[in-house]
């Protein structure tokens, strides 16, 4: 009966409210209307007795009107936005924008996965992981669609010339755009809430199409943002020639797959902060066990993506380097150099926070201590890679160090400050890592094939012969001729590459089989979820810092030789500046990403439930809560 | 007393980034300002184009971004020390100043053995320097290790400079610059002023001309 009441009481009070906030709204207006400034009355001039003074006002009235009706039309080229202007304005709506969609189109591609992973292998464990993972999309597509919107009104506000200009060039991808956006909002909710609703396949092909057509939307506003880098199919002038070759301009594919590889990463390392916060929220065992899996899987994502990004990287620098050598020359060699040392620093960073928490996770191996005997080495190549990679080629120093010196170049440290030593460096650096993980997953296992011991001596012969020779390479750089030594990072990569891929190859079959000792989840130091966070910080920073690089490399100019840029923001700011812009970037993106964590936590927390439904639902297990009760939720089944 | 969870969380968040913007504050800190238009006059001497030359090259030309001037091995692009010498005898048939314009109208006509192709044409977008800006910058390099002796008034197979006032029109120039001694040419040429149009580069890997289609 009491039920019955409060639901009809619930059901007027709505309108009733509303129709309150709807006085209220009226009565505020009236009342500061009322308190408005008006000019006191004046008799109309027809019927005013001429004056001078009234003569003046009416000529000045008709002049402003005249002035006004005369005014010609003028195209704005830009607007200014209050405070930080509109460099900064732009720069930080793009970025945020930017941030949100790169993890709303990676989540589902690792979550596809493991869903596969869960539908063959049976595991119900990966199905609860995939959805665990897709929870945290909803909430942020809204926001990367808000951003969107947000980022298009101000570039159509503080840049409307420029923006028209791309319109103009790019009109015919527009409304395939917005299609595949609507397609997009139509798979992402139709995969999660209906999950468990359909068939395995139905879903996973929901899941299929989800991927297909978020990153079609990729491709096309990769389209519009490497063709302000690398402008092709238009004149001299800016007109048309083609709109194909606009969108298949030299740095769109590349941007692609750098793109698609590095949004993989960041979401995997976001995802795996997600599951750092929950274990570290968790009270039980069970818990702890769930979100430390997640967090290894989310890692595990990050760091296999992050392995080839390098290669990417290099991919789309030669391709910058292949439309203009200027434009490739001021980002190695010019205004952008000294980025690159930042970056040395982040990826250093990232590198050693995922092998230290590799290290951390052999702990909860049984078994897994004998492996733990070769970390020392791998720390130590590590750390030599990590010094020379972030040693520049010159160093700020006083005119009586220069002197000293005999240049900006240190007499033996400048030697590591050039693409040889670089090069080199970031490949032992892949090379090393890649050994952790390979140690991490034989951790606790023993071999039980016929030729065990064969494999690992091929397995380490191919290694060091790998370390050997790139560093063979390296050291011959200095000794060639520009024109040879640019070809050398080939070799060097290909052969990093093919060490990755054959030592996994064997290893799958060595331990096809082995002896494996329980892994005892959950049973890891805390300061393991510490380093998932700061990993995701690190990842979302390097994100922000190389954003700016590829958009600051144009310089002067809008479109890159097309459109110049005539604002007061031309110049190019100082990289102190430019971080600091990054950072308070990075910042907003962890406070909105915090609250999608915290709107994703609503879903696991116990349903409120008021007295009412206690009688409703007797039997269920309640907890008595103040004035009203809480209901635990039952747990999916593991 | 425990810290609870997300002011831990939080303060580790903004050590991360306080850190890394920390570190952008330690290297060199050079704010990039876009290339200013420079005003040739038309009765600069020889020795006063060297000087505007240098500036230009220093500047707007970007040219030491690549370049260097006695410098000795690993080097990406050539070094400029002495250049004057080796421009008259690079190519047969082109003398130091048909050279020097080779190199910046139509850069990979010729690229110096052991090196790449890299150059841009250099009076096209995105660098975009005026017929007397390049001029000015043959001056600078004849200048190096030889000596200088363009003038505005040299003419080269890519421009030939408007006549002087009075004088009989060359072939090919137009008809009237009104220049006068002491008068600022205007940076940009106008079409009418440029002389027939250099060759288009070829869309070659290495120098892709800034705008226009480009065949992959």
């Amino acid at each position: 009966m009491n039920g019955a009441k409060n639901r009809k009481l619930l059901f007027v009070l709505g309108p009733v409210t509303g129709l309150a906030m709807f006085a209220g709204a009226v009565i505020i207006a009236t009342f500061l209307t009322n308190r408005e400034y008006r000019e006191p009355y004046r008799a109309p001039v027809a019927t005013a007795d001429a004056s001078p003074r009234v003569e003046g006002l009416v000529a000045e009235e008709a002049d402003a009107e005249a002035t006004a009706r005369a005014k010609p039309y003028v195209e704005a080229e830009y607007r200014t936005f209050p405070v930080v202007g509109s460099r900064v304005a732009i720069w930080s709506v793009a970025q945020l924008h930017l941030l949100f969609a790169a993890f709303v189109l990676a989540v589902p591609l690792f979550a596809f996965i493991i869903e596969v992973i869960g539908y063959k292998t049976g595991d119900l464990r990966y199905d609860r992981l995939a959805h665990e993972f897709t929870k945290l999309l909803s909430v942020s597509f809204s926001l990367t669609a808000t951003f969107g919107a947000f980022l298009t009104f101000m570039l159509i506000i503080l840049y409307p010339k420029f923006t028209n200009y791309l319109m103009s060039v790019f009109s015919p991808t527009f409304l395939p755009y917005v299609l595949l956006f609507f397609f997009e909002a139509a798979f992402l909710y139709t995969y999660y809430y209906g999950w468990g609703k359909f068939h395995p396949l139905v879903h996973l092909g929901l899941g299929l199409g989800l991927n297909i057509v978020g990153t079609a939307i990729m491709l096309i506003a990769n389209a519009w943002l490497t063709f302000m880098m690398s402008p092709n199919g238009v004149s001299d002038t800016g007109a048309v020639i083609s709109t194909w070759d606009a969108v298949y301009n030299f740095t769109w594919m590349p941007i692609n797959v750098h793109r698609i590889i590095a949004n993989v990463a960041f979401g995997g390392s976001i995802a795996a902060a997600y599951a750092a916060f929950k274990f570290l929220q968790a009270t039980t065992d069970e818990e702890r066990a769930h979100y430390d899996w997640m967090g290894y899987i989310g890692n595990f994502i990050a760091i296999i993506a992050f392995l080839p990004l390098p290669f990417a990287g290099y991919y789309l620098a030669s391709e910058i380097y292949a439309y203009s050598q200027t434009l490739g020359l001021t980002m190695m060699g010019g205004a952008f150099s000294w980025l690159f040392i930042i970056q040395a620093v982040l990826i250093g960073n990232l590198f050693l926070g995922a092998n230290y928490y590799l290290w951390l996770g052999m702990g909860r191996v049984e078994g897994g201590q004998p492996i733990q005997k070769f970390i020392k080495y791998l720390l130590i190549a590590i750390t030599l890679c990590f010094m020379v990679w972030a040693t520049p080629r010159s160093i700020i120093a006083t005119v009586s160090e220069l002197r000293a010196m005999g240049g900006s170049a240190h007499p033996i440290l400048g030697f590591f400050g050039v693409m040889s030593a670089k090069n080199t460096a970031v490949n032992i650096l892949i090379l090393t890592t890649f050994m952790s993980f390979l140690l991490y997953r034989r951790t606790g296992k023993v071999a039980t094939v016929s030729w065990a011991k064969l494999g690992h001596t091929v397995q380490l012969g191919i290694f060091a012969a790998v370390a050997v020779f790139v560093i063979f390479l390296g050291v011959y750089g200095y000794f060639v001729e520009a024109s040879v030594r640019i070809g050398l990072s080939v070799p060097q990569v290909g052969s990093v590459l093919f060490a990755m891929v054959s030592i996994t190859f064997i290893d799958i079959f060595l331990f096809r089989g082995a002896k494996a000792g329980e892994v005892r989840w959950g049973r890891i130091p805390a300061i393991s979820q510490y380093v998932l966070i700061f990993i995701a910080v690190t990842f979302t920073w390097l994100m922000g810092l190389m954003g700016y690089v590829r958009s600051g490399l144009r310089q002067h100019w809008h479109v890159y030789g097309v459109i110049r840029d005539t604002s007061a923001d031309a110049f190019t700011p100082t990289l102190g500046f430019a971080t600091q812009v990054v950072s308070v970037t990075v910042l907003m993106f962890f406070l909105l990403i915090g609250f999608v964590f915290w709107i994703t936590s609503l879903h696991d927390r116990p349903e409120h439930v008021t007295a009412a439904k206690k009688v409703a639902l007797p039997g269920a297990d309640m907890v008595l809560e103040g004035a009203h009760l809480s209901r635990a939720e039952p747990r999916a089944a593991e | 007393m425990t810290i609870p969870l997300v002011p831990r969380i939080g303060g580790l968040v903004l050590a991360t980034t306080f850190f890394y913007s920390y570190v952008g504050q330690m290297v060199p800190q050079n704010e990039v300002t876009p290339p200013q238009e420079t005003v040739i006059r038309a009765d600069l001497t020889t020795e006063d184009m060297v000087t505007v030359g240098r500036e230009i090259m220093d500047g707007k030309g970007l040219c030491f971004t690549c370049h260097t001037i006695g410098r000795t091995g690993a080097l990406r692009f050539p070094d400029l020390a002495g250049v004057a010498g080796r421009a008259a005898e690079r190519v047969p048939g082109l003398n130091d100043v048909e050279y020097f314009a080779q190199t910046m109208y139509d850069p990979n006509a010729f690229i110096v053995p052991g090196f790449n192709p890299g150059m841009p044409v250099i009076n096209r977008a995105p660098i975009g320097l005026t017929d007397q800006e390049i001029l000015c910058v043959m001056a600078y390099l004849q200048s190096l290790g030889g000596t200088p002796t363009v003038t505005l008034q040299t003419a080269h197979r890519y421009y030939t400079p408007p006549a002087a006032p009075g004088a009989a029109p060359a072939p090919g120039a137009p008809p009237d610059q009104n220049a006068k001694p002491g008068e600022a040419l205007p940076l940009t040429a106008t079409p009418a002023q440029k002389a027939p149009a250099a060759p288009a580069p070829p869309a070659v890997p290495g120098n892709a001309p800034a705008t226009g289609t480009v065949p992959r």
